[in-house]
């Protein structure tokens, strides 16, 4: 009955770590897509290398988000 | 796991623990050979090389000019993973690795797509097995491309970047090695997988939660808890439709990665 508590403390704070990691990702990813948009509009005929390396950049950022999704099945 | 919840005891206790999250991942052995254990998870890795095979054999096998249906839609990914992610990303030199290239897009295409599949539920590339080996594989494939055309001098211009003031060599050799050594290949691997078990974790709790809640086992079924089964259910049905996207992007997005590694090998000057 105390390890069951325990386990439900611990689980808890891991969520809020991930809560609080996920953020940071979420703002960079609005970021960098609201440029991408802006871009789009500015020139379209550069629609497709715009949309390229946004794709890149959405992976970068969305690497770290996942990371804490992972430590937090780790925990 | 709904056998799990109806061997769950509600008038005995007031609480069923849920069992560990790994019984959703790991498969029990259906037979052995030697020591390891082979499941289902065996069979639907070779099931997935097999259906690439298959569906590329199918499409490319009579080249006729006016294309038949499957052969414009084997043209049309063979023409993406060649023109949008090999030409257009490595540039020159792009041509060798649109084999490789168009393998993996085809492999982890299938392997996610397994998630959506009716009878089959279950993504491959959510077992850290194949998305860290196809990472691998991109990283020594980066590695030796860059040895085999900068030479000796590839690790020395990785780490610090020619035109690099002396005073900023030890930070920012540390940081470079990091995060090309280091953080590639892993990151590579982990937001495939990470992505995937999330989809799959998701897809199933929602979708089983929906069905329990609307069955409650038969035992003292309080039709109270039917509306919320409902939501749920409908909430499930909405994330399926989100991860066939997931699916087809995390795919895209491995291929893209891999051909800019090979890229940045290739051409440093960019």
């Amino acid at each position: 009955m105390e390890e069951l508590a325990a386990e439900v403390v611990v689980n808890g704070y891991a969520l809020i770590g991930y809560g609080a990691a996920a953020i940071g990702p979420g703002v960079g990813i609005g970021i960098i897509v609201g440029n991408a948009v802006q871009a789009m509009a500015r020139q379209p005929e550069a629609a497709g290398m715009v949309r390229t390396t946004m794709f890149l950049g959405i992976a970068f950022t969305e690497a770290i988000a996942l990371i804490g999704f992972v430590l937090f099945f780790l925990v | 796991m709904i056998v799990a919840a109806e061997s769950c005891d509600i008038e005995g206790g007031i609480v069923c623990t849920p069992s560990n999250v790994n019984e959703l991942f790991v498969f029990k052995p259906i037979f052995y050979i030697g020591e390891t254990g082979i499941s289902r998870t065996h069979f639907l890795i070779l099931f997935a090389a097999f259906l690439v095979v298959v569906f590329l054999f199918a499409g490319l096998r009579k080249k006729s000019v006016v294309p038949s249906k499957i052969q414009s839609v084997v043209e049309s990914l063979v023409t993406l993973v060649r023109e949008d992610i090999a030409m257009s990303v490595i540039g020159k030199g792009g041509e060798a690795y649109v084999p490789y290239l168009l393998s993996i897009f085809m492999f982890i295409l299938v392997g996610n797509l397994f998630e959506v599949a009716p009878l089959i539920n279950f993504p491959i590339t959510s077992r850290i097995a194949i998305p860290l080996l196809l990472s691998l594989i991109t990283y020594v494939l980066f590695l030796v491309a860059g040895i085999r055309k900068q030479g000796k001098e590839y690790f020395t211009h990785l780490i610090w970047p020619p035109g690099l003031p002396v005073a900023l060599k030890p930070l920012v050799g540390l940081i470079e090695f990091a995060s090309t050594l280091i953080v590639r290949p892993v990151s590579l691997a982990v937001r495939l997988f990470a992505n995937l078990v999330a989809g799959h974790l998701m897809l199933s709790l929602l979708l089983v939660s929906g069905y329990f809640f609307i069955y409650q086992n038969g035992v003292w079924p309080v039709p109270g808890k039917i509306p919320i089964g409902v939501a749920w259910y409908v909430f499930g049905l909405a994330i399926y439709g989100f991860e066939i996207v997931v699916s087809v992007l995390q795919a895209y997005i491995f291929t893209l990665l891999s051909a800019v590694y090979i890229q940045t090998s290739l051409h440093p000057e960019h």
